[in-house]
Order: C-alpha cells, then sequence, then structure tokens
C-alpha cells in the first residue's frame, strides 16, 4: 500500500493513546458543541479554545504540519460558504484587536468566526482520531449504545477499505496507460462503467471467499473482542481536566471577553 | 455535499443527530431479522468498494478540468435492498466523518441524513416503482437514471434548509438552495448515468447481481414502505412550508436587524405568526445571542469600550499563543531528554 494512511498515528504510544476510547469520544463531543455554540462576536475566545486541541496533539506527538495539512485538505466546501458571507452581509464594524483597529464588514467577521471554528473543532477531531486506534473506538461506541450491526459493518469497512483504495489505484493506473487522449464522454463513461463494474464483481466475489473463510472459523456475526476498555485513573483525570479547561473558559474568561 | 459543523446551530445539529440516530438504530432492528451473518462481509466490502468506487473519476463533457465520480448509494440500494444499503451508505459517511474528517462530528447527523437515510430509501423506491420489477430493460434504466437525480436533489435540498434553520449563514435561503440544487442536478445526472452504465456492464458479467435472487437481497416490506413514505412527507412538507414562508424574505434574520437601512421594514415581525413563533423559538433556543454590532454611531464612552474590549481579545489570543508555544516547547523539551535513554 502506497497511499498515506490517514490515521497512521493512532498506532503509536503517548499518555493520550492510552486513555479510553469512550473518555475521549464524549470530551470531543462536548469540546465541539461547546465551541459551535460560542457566539459569534468575540472570536478571539477562539483562540483560548485552540489550546486544547493542541494541547493534545502535542501529548500524542501527532506532527502539527500533518494536522494542519490535513485541515487545509478538506477545507473546500466550508471555505466557498464561509466567503460567500461577506457579499450577503455588508454591515459595517469596526474591529478592533489591540493596537489594531480597522473598519471591516459583519460579513468578514461572520467568514472569520466559520472559519476559526472549523479549525478549531477539526483540531479537536483529528486529535482524537490520530490518538485512538480504529477498532478500540469502535469497542467503545458499541459500549456506548451503538447498534451492533453498525459497529460490525463499520469494522467491516475499515478493514476493506484500504486493500480496495489500492485496487482502483492499479485500476487506474492500467487506464492511464493504455488511454493517452480524451475519448469524448460517451467512451470515458464506458470505461469508468467498466472498471466500476469489475470492481464491484471482483468486490462481490472476495466478500464471498471471506465469508467463506469466516465461517470456517466459527463466525456466527458476532464479533469478539479482547476488549481492554477499563475506565482508569488516568482517565477519569483526564475527563476532570477537560471538564476543568471548560467551565474555566466559559466562567472566567467568556465573561471577560464579551 | 457534506454539511459542516459550523454552519449548524447546537439545537439543529443536536436534533438531526437524534433523527438520524433514531433512524439508524430503526433500520438496525429492522434489518437485523433479515440480515444473516453471511452477508455482514459482503456489506463491509461494498462500503470499501463506495470509497474505491469514489477514487475512479472520468472526464466530464463542457467543462475541462472537471470530473465526475459514483457516488452510488442508489446503486446499493438497488443491490442490497434499502435497509442494507441504508446502513452500507451510513457506515461510509461514519467513516468520512471519523477517519477522513469530512464533515464534522456534529454535522453527522444532517449528513447521515442528507446522504445516507433519504437517498437510500427514495433511490430504492423510485427504482422499484418505475421498474416494477424488470431489470436489464430500458425501463429499469429510466427508473435507476430518476431514482439518482431526485436521490441527490433529496440531499441537496436539505443541505439549505438545515443551513436555515440553524440561522448562521447569511446567504439568503433561496440563492443557496437555487445554487445546491442546481449544482447537485448535474451530479445526479452523472451519478445516473454512471449507474445505468455499471448496471448495464452488471446485466452483461453478472446478470444474478441485478435480479431478485442476489446474495443480500432484502424485500420491503409494507410496513417498512408506509412509515418511509410518512417520514418523507412530513420532510418534505416542513421544507416545502419552509421554503414558502422563505420566498416574502422571512428566513434571513439576519435582515430584521439591519442598522445600514433604517426605512428597511422588517417583515418578519409579528404580521405572520408562524413566523414570529419560528423566530421566537429560534431567540429563545439558540445558544447563539445575537451580535453587538459596531457600528460608528455609537457613544463615544461605548466605542471606549469596544476598544478595551478588542483589547482583552488581543490579550487573549496572544495568552493562548503563548500557552501554546510553551506546551510545544515543554513537550519538546522533555521528548529530547527521553529519546537518548531510548
Amino acid at each position: 500500500m502506497h497511499h498515506a494512511h490517514i490515521d497512521k498515528f493512532a498506532y503509536q504510544d503517548s499518555l493520550i493513546h492510552r486513555l479510553d476510547s469512550r473518555i475521549k469520544f464524549i470530551v470531543l463531543l462536548a469540546f465541539t458543541a461547546v465551541v459551535i455554540s460560542l457566539p459569534r462576536t468575540s472570536p478571539g475566545i477562539l483562540a483560548c479554545y485552540a489550546v486544547g486541541p493542541f494541547t493534545i496533539l502535542v501529548l500524542g506527538r501527532i506532527p502539527l504540519r500533518f494536522a494542519f495539512k490535513h485541515i487545509l485538505l478538506i477545507s473546500p466546501f466550508v471555505l466557498v460558504l464561509a466567503l460567500s458571507c461577506p457579499l450577503y452581509d455588508k454591515t459595517p464594524v469596526t474591529v478592533a484587536f489591540g493596537p489594531f483597529v480597522r473598519q471591516s464588514s459583519l460579513g468578514w467577521m461572520r467568514c472569520f468566526v466559520i472559519l476559526a471554528k472549523f479549525v478549531v473543532t477539526m483540531l479537536a477531531l483529528i486529535a482524537l482520531v490520530s490518538t485512538t486506534r480504529f477498532n478500540d473506538l469502535l469497542t467503545g461506541l458499541r459500549r456506548l449504545g451503538v447498534p451492533k450491526l453498525l459497529i460490525i459493518q463499520l469494522g467491516f469497512l475499515y478493514r476493506y477499505i484500504f486493500v480496495l483504495i489500492d485496487r482502483a489505484h492499479h485500476i487506474l493506473r492500467a487506464r492511464a496507460g493504455r488511454k493517452l487522449r480524451n475519448l469524448g464522454f460517451k467512451a470515458e463513461l464506458k470505461v469508468a462503467a467498466g472498471m466500476l463494474g469489475s470492481l464491484l464483481v471482483r468486490s462481490i466475489e472476495n466478500a464471498e471467499h471471506i465469508t467463506i473463510a469466516m465461517q470456517a472459523r466459527g463466525f456466527d456475526g458476532n464479533w469478539r473482542t479482547i476488549s481492554r476498555l477499563r475506565i482508569r485513573r488516568s482517565d477519569l483525570l483526564f475527563a476532570a481536566v477537560a471538564a476543568c479547561f471548560l467551565l474555566a473558559l466559559h466562567f472566567f474568561v467568556r465573561p471577560v471577553l464579551q | 455535499m457534506h454539511m459542516a459543523n459550523e454552519l449548524l446551530s447546537v439545537p439543529v445539529a443536536t436534533g438531526t443527530l437524534a433523527i438520524a440516530a433514531a433512524g439508524l438504530g430503526f433500520i438496525c432492528r429492522k434489518a437485523r431479522s433479515i440480515i444473516t451473518s453471511d452477508k455482514l462481509a459482503l456489506m463491509g466490502v461494498l462500503g470499501a468498494f463506495v470509497f474505491a468506487a469514489q477514487m475512479v473519476n472520468f472526464q466530464l463533457p463542457a467543462m475541462p478540468g472537471t470530473s465526475g465520480h459514483m457516488v452510488g448509494a442508489v446503486l446499493l440500494a438497488i443491490i442490497l435492498g434499502p435497509h442494507a444499503g441504508a446502513i452500507v451508505i451510513s457506515s461510509v459517511v461514519i467513516i468520512q466523518c471519523l477517519i477522513f474528517q469530512d464533515g464534522g462530528l456534529l454535522a453527522l447527523g444532517c449528513n447521515l441524513i442528507n446522504m445516507a437515510i433519504v437517498p437510500s430509501y427514495l433511490g430504492y423506491f423510485l427504482y422499484k416503482t418505475a421498474t416494477a420489477g424488470t431489470s436489464g430493460s430500458l425501463r429499469a434504466y429510466i427508473g435507476a437514471m430518476l431514482a439518482c437525480v431526485v436521490a441527490v436533489e433529496a440531499g441537496a435540498f436539505l443541505v439549505p434548509v438545515q443551513a436555515a434553520l440553524s440561522g448562521i449563514l447569511v446567504v439568503p435561503f433561496s440563492t443557496f438552495l437555487i445554487t445546491m440544487l442546481g449544482v447537485h442536478f448535474l451530479v445526479g445526472l452523472v451519478e445516473g448515468l454512471i449507474t445505468v452504465a455499471v448496471l448495464g456492464y452488471l446485466q452483461q458479467v453478472r446478470p444474478d447481481i441485478v435480479l431478485d435472487s442476489v446474495p443480500g437481497k432484502v424485500r420491503l416490506s409494507r410496513n417498512a414502505l408506509l412509515i418511509t413514505l410518512v417520514v418523507f412527507t412530513v420532510i418534505i412538507g416542513a421544507g416545502l412550508s419552509l421554503f414558502a414562508s422563505g420566498l416574502p424574505d422571512g428566513l434571513e434574520w439576519s435582515y430584521a436587524e439591519r442598522p445600514d437601512q433604517p426605512d428597511f421594514e422588517p417583515c418578519v415581525s409579528s404580521e405572520d405568526s408562524t413566523i414570529a413563533a419560528v423566530d421566537d423559538f429560534q431567540s429563545k433556543y439558540s445558544l447563539l445571542p445575537d451580535y453587538s454590532i459596531r457600528t460608528s454611531e455609537l457613544g463615544k464612552a461605548e466605542q471606549q469600550a469596544e476598544t478595551a474590549a478588542g483589547w482583552t481579545s488581543f490579550a487573549a489570543v496572544v495568552g493562548s499563543v503563548l500557552t501554546m508555544a510553551f506546551v510545544w516547547l515543554t513537550a519538546r523539551v522533555l521528548r529530547k531528554k527521553q529519546s537518548p535513554k531510548a
């Protein structure tokens, strides 16, 4: 496999990696909700909230360049919508930021806040995913009440996603080797359909073989794991620190900034 | 068309998350009796297939540089049946959120509804009614085409509705809606063409996959059909009524508070009781209070207060950046100390 694993850092070991996936997931959910519900008047406070995920990324030894590169990669949709804000809301405002005071419009403020929130929540999401093995996350989600069928489906999907992406790469390379020019829409569509169809047929045949192999080993529809999920003292400590962080920002920093 | 966290308000996000969770729970319970353990691997691999299929792109006509790819919700619903198809596409959306960070965690509910649940059921229903059990005929292909376009459009229709309900974006609802529907009409058209082409290929190579005797085929019971239809009617009805009241500029709450145009008549005010109620609901339950608009008309004292606020936020940003730098440096120093030992 020559593609970069998105979650390649999940298999490292660190203080953060060892935490229980349930605690991390719940903390992330709370953090995202709090950040999203922040008022749009003072973007400055978002920097305070950014300290949280940043610290986790650093403690988890995730390269910051990786995180920011990834955020850039997924930003286009939000970027377009955020940049359309200044076109529609031209209420003039005076933005005072320390020594810099300048005229701007409300639309630009909105645009800026949307983008800043995007970066902060995405940092938090990356902090969760790149410090938690996907299987641990699934076990945690199962304990939190996600239906078994969905968990098994996610587990299978995760297991084969990179296999099939690899296969798609091979097919794409084969097409690039044979097709040297644009063939026109109809032919292109036919080629793509053939590629997809053969990929689909091979996937279904693969799945049949996988099923036979798993049934031979006694698979009965239940996913058995050696569960290592246990709430330990460090997990409680992490939850407490996170709660303190959010509460302190809410009660002490927010009133000052607004 | 992934919805993002930042375009949603917390009530809308939690509401859609709750709806999506309830829907998925219902589908899973419904499907548990139909899906046997030997179909689990097939569903998982087909989910992975959706990812791989999205990499297979092809040149679009008249638009050099752009390329289309398949999403596959309708194709999977045709092959697997609506329940299993909805579960597979949901898992794809969840993986896109968790592993590839496409769309935020709070927007997951919206994305599940827009891209997985609605297209799967709507597409399957349309395909089934249009084809009436015949596969490989012209009728089946037209049905698949129709199913793709409508399913994609339905999902695209819900995005501006959810954004408007949240009231974060200032882009007028109708503009956003028309843009989304226009763009996704093309997307749906391409999706339909490629789905039809793949169905044609399968008809030649493995006709049993498209026929009813397929591994993983699920029959849609009448009850499920009825419930889905009811849910759709409610969703679309709610959306349409919103749109209707949105036409006289009712949806843009931001427009009602325009200080730059004093003669601007806020037509949102209590003339229409439903709009007033919605507005009231929004202001009561939205965790986002209104802007305090810093116009230059403010008094001198207030302006000074504003400048002072500017200083505190400046201090906050600088302090946070310094904290981050401190954390980073400490970690670096500690790591350097550790590494010679290891």
